[in-house]
């Protein structure tokens, strides 16, 4: 079993209050995702439900248990850092059966559980070697293996892949969705890269300056994300922001561009200035019609997609994602309009008012 | 480099090793020479080396200082470890209130020379009955090297990342287990630094052997300062003492040598 809840959890490094009354639950068995920018919490947040930091106020549980106050060694849970934090003077064999042996556990059951693990993760041929002698790739999974010999209650990953190559990342991010559908114990994962968290995620906890801005699932997050921070910083390119303000007749209108009848506005909680949001990607563009006239300044081609950045008059830089577009160049001129219903609005104070 | 450069430094390394050398050859070319050879003038450059009667006497009267001296320095070394790698893991991983004035205190202690401690010493060490033991010298030395021993083991292990030992706490370690099973194995290479230094000191020190021994637990320099006396200074014997005295610093710190490499956490944490 593996619930961790956080009750009206504050921290403060003397006088900086870093977290201010965090609230979670974390069902058993869920993959939750910590992310948010550098800075804002999120591996204190994480380093507090270990017992590596001590909470200033507020109880951390863990199935139902307060362990607030208790040790780290005794909450029964484990740990994968981003430097990995391997013993040196030890082999692969003996990292990974550390934890059992401090548990005091026999001889022939720890090889037998760290033989197990070590074929999951295809550390075998490695198991006599010392950390040094590995790549970054095989050291994260020594520290992967060490976590889940000891079957605890929940995983805690602490930016674990940042330190690998991008095409590894991805190949560990796919193993550790698998590992977590394999064991079904609770995974709590703390990044700054929101690709990992949207694909790794069963629900993400967005952090930002000390507060959660929004727990939800992925899908969630990206199609009704609650505030301008979670809308800007969850998908990429980031969400465009146009400046707008409501009309008489209930419809809004951005400011020095045309006006958009958007049917799902909560009309009770608008506000003398609004924002807009639209994904890049949401956009639609053509040659010769669209409600606003643009330029291309930049053509960014991947071959999958193409990234427009399109100077608009008076409005200002909009980016646009033209899914394997290829008839779209620089100094072209290009006509952009903005389906109503995927437009999200926010207030004057960046909260989301369309309730789509 | 061109080679040029390469000849010139080569040749001012072996002036400046020949300065540095000199003394310690002209000591062992006299230990192994008669008083009268010593002062012969032209000089007997190369003696008889085998000729040892000066460390037959030598030893024959004195070995009993010789055994003082290495027991002395042995049990001060273990001691002064015993007390400062636990102070040293405990003040960089323990957070308490305070705790960098604990550590520039102890440091503080280390400020006063021995001469200055010297006659404290002789009392206390006096009033309790126990001048000329060799416990005495054992805690003294090991006193005197604590806060050395504790910064050098302080800076140890402030070099092992800091994940590492977090790693072993949620692995289920206490802070015994800690120190015991990762933060010792790690510092490894401060232990032999620390040892070194300490080993050096109590087996070199004089000052402090001289005002709180008078014979039972005499140690060797003591012996050797004593064949200089007033009316005359026995060379020979001072020679072959010397020579004595520094070849277990010198293999003590050989074999240390080894230990002393940097890289050990090598491997361990990605940065």
């Amino acid at each position: 079993m593996g619930e961790i809840t956080l009750n009206r959890i504050y921290k403060d490094f003397g006088d900086v209050s870093v977290l201010k009354d965090i609230n979670l639950d974390i069902d058993d068995g869920e993959f939750v995702v910590f992310v948010g920018p550098s800075g804002c919490g999120k591996s204190t947040l994480l380093r507090m439900i270990t017992g590596l930091e001590t909470v200033t106020s507020g109880q951390v549980l863990i199935d139902s248990e307060d362990v607030t106050e208790s040790k780290p060694s005794s909450r029964g849970l484990a740990m994968v850092f981003q430097s990995y934090a391997l013993f040196p003077h030890l082999t692969v064999r003996e990292n990974v059966g550390f934890g059992l042996r401090i548990a005091g556990l026999p001889a022939e059951e720890i090889a037998q559980k760290v033989g197990h693990a070590s074929s999951i993760l295809g550390l075998d041929p490695l198991l006599d070697r010392k950390p040094r002698e590995l790549s970054g790739g095989q050291q994260q999974r020594v520290a992967i293996g060490r976590a889940i010999v000891r079957e605890p209650a929940a995983f805690l990953f602490d930016e674990p892949l940042s330190n690998l190559d991008a095409a590894l990342r991805v190949q560990m991010r796919i193993e550790l969705v698998r590992l977590h559908e394999r064991l079904k114990t609770t995974m709590v994962y703390v990044t700054h890269d929101q690709v990992e968290a949207m694909t790794m995620a069963n629900r993400i906890v967005v952090l930002e300056g000390g507060d959660v801005q929004q727990f939800a699932t992925p899908i969630e997050l990206y199609d009704r994300p609650v505030n301008k921070f979670v809308a800007g910083f969850i998908g990429s390119p980031k969400m465009n922001f146009l400046k707008s303000v409501p009309t008489a007749d209930h419809a809004i209108m951005i400011k020095n561009g045309p006006q958009l009848s958007i049917p799902t506005v909560d009309q009770t909680k608008l506000t003398e200035e609004l924002t807009v949001g639209i994904r890049p990607e949401h956009i639609t563009y053509s040659h010769d019609k669209g409600d606003l006239k643009g330029e291309i300044i930049v053509e960014e081609q991947l071959g999958s997609d193409a990234f427009l950045y399109v100077e608009v008059e008076n409005i200002g830089m909009i980016t646009v994602r033209a899914v394997g577009e290829r008839n779209f160049h620089n100094r072209d001129t290009v006509y952009l309009s903005f389906p109503p219903e995927r437009c999200h609005v926010f207030d004057a104070s960046d909260q989301r008012i369309s309730t789509k | 480099m061109n080679n040029e450069n390469t000849g010139w430094k080569l040749a001012a390394a072996f002036v400046i090793t020949f300065i540095f050398i000199s003394p310690i050859i002209w000591m062992v070319l006299a230990a192994f020479k008669t008083i009268n050879d010593i002062y012969a003038i032209p000089p007997v450059w190369v003696p008889d080396f085998s000729y040892l009667e000066n460390f037959k006497l030598l030893l024959s009267e004195n070995w009993q200082f010789l055994l003082n001296s290495t027991i002395v320095t042995l049990c001060a070394t273990l001691l002064c470890l015993i007390f400062a790698l636990p102070a040293a893991f405990a003040l960089v991983y323990f957070q308490f209130r305070r705790q960098d004035f604990l550590a520039d205190w102890i440091l503080s202690t280390r400020m006063m020379p021995p001469i200055a401690a010297a006659v404290p010493l002789y009392m206390v060490f006096n009033g309790m009955g126990m001048l000329d033991t060799l416990p005495t010298l054992v805690l003294v030395y090991a006193g005197f090297n604590l806060p050395f021993a504790v910064w050098v083991a302080m800076s140890f292990f402030r070099n092992i990342p800091k994940e590492i030992i977090e790693a072993a706490r949620v692995e289920g370690c206490t802070w015994v287990q800690t120190f015991r099973l990762v933060a010792l194995p790690l510092a490894k290479s401060g232990i032999a630094t620390v040892s070194t230094f300490v080993f050096i000191f109590a087996w070199n020190e004089l000052l402090l052997s001289l005002f709180l021994t008078t014979r039972e637990a005499k140690t060797f320099p003591v012996v050797i300062s004593s064949f200089s006396t007033v009316t005359k200074t026995y060379w020979e014997l001072i020679s072959a003492a010397t020579i004595i005295q520094i070849l277990p610093p010198v293999i003590f710190t050989i074999l240390m040598q080894k230990h002393i490499v940097s890289g050990l956490t090598m491997g361990a944490v990605k940065n």
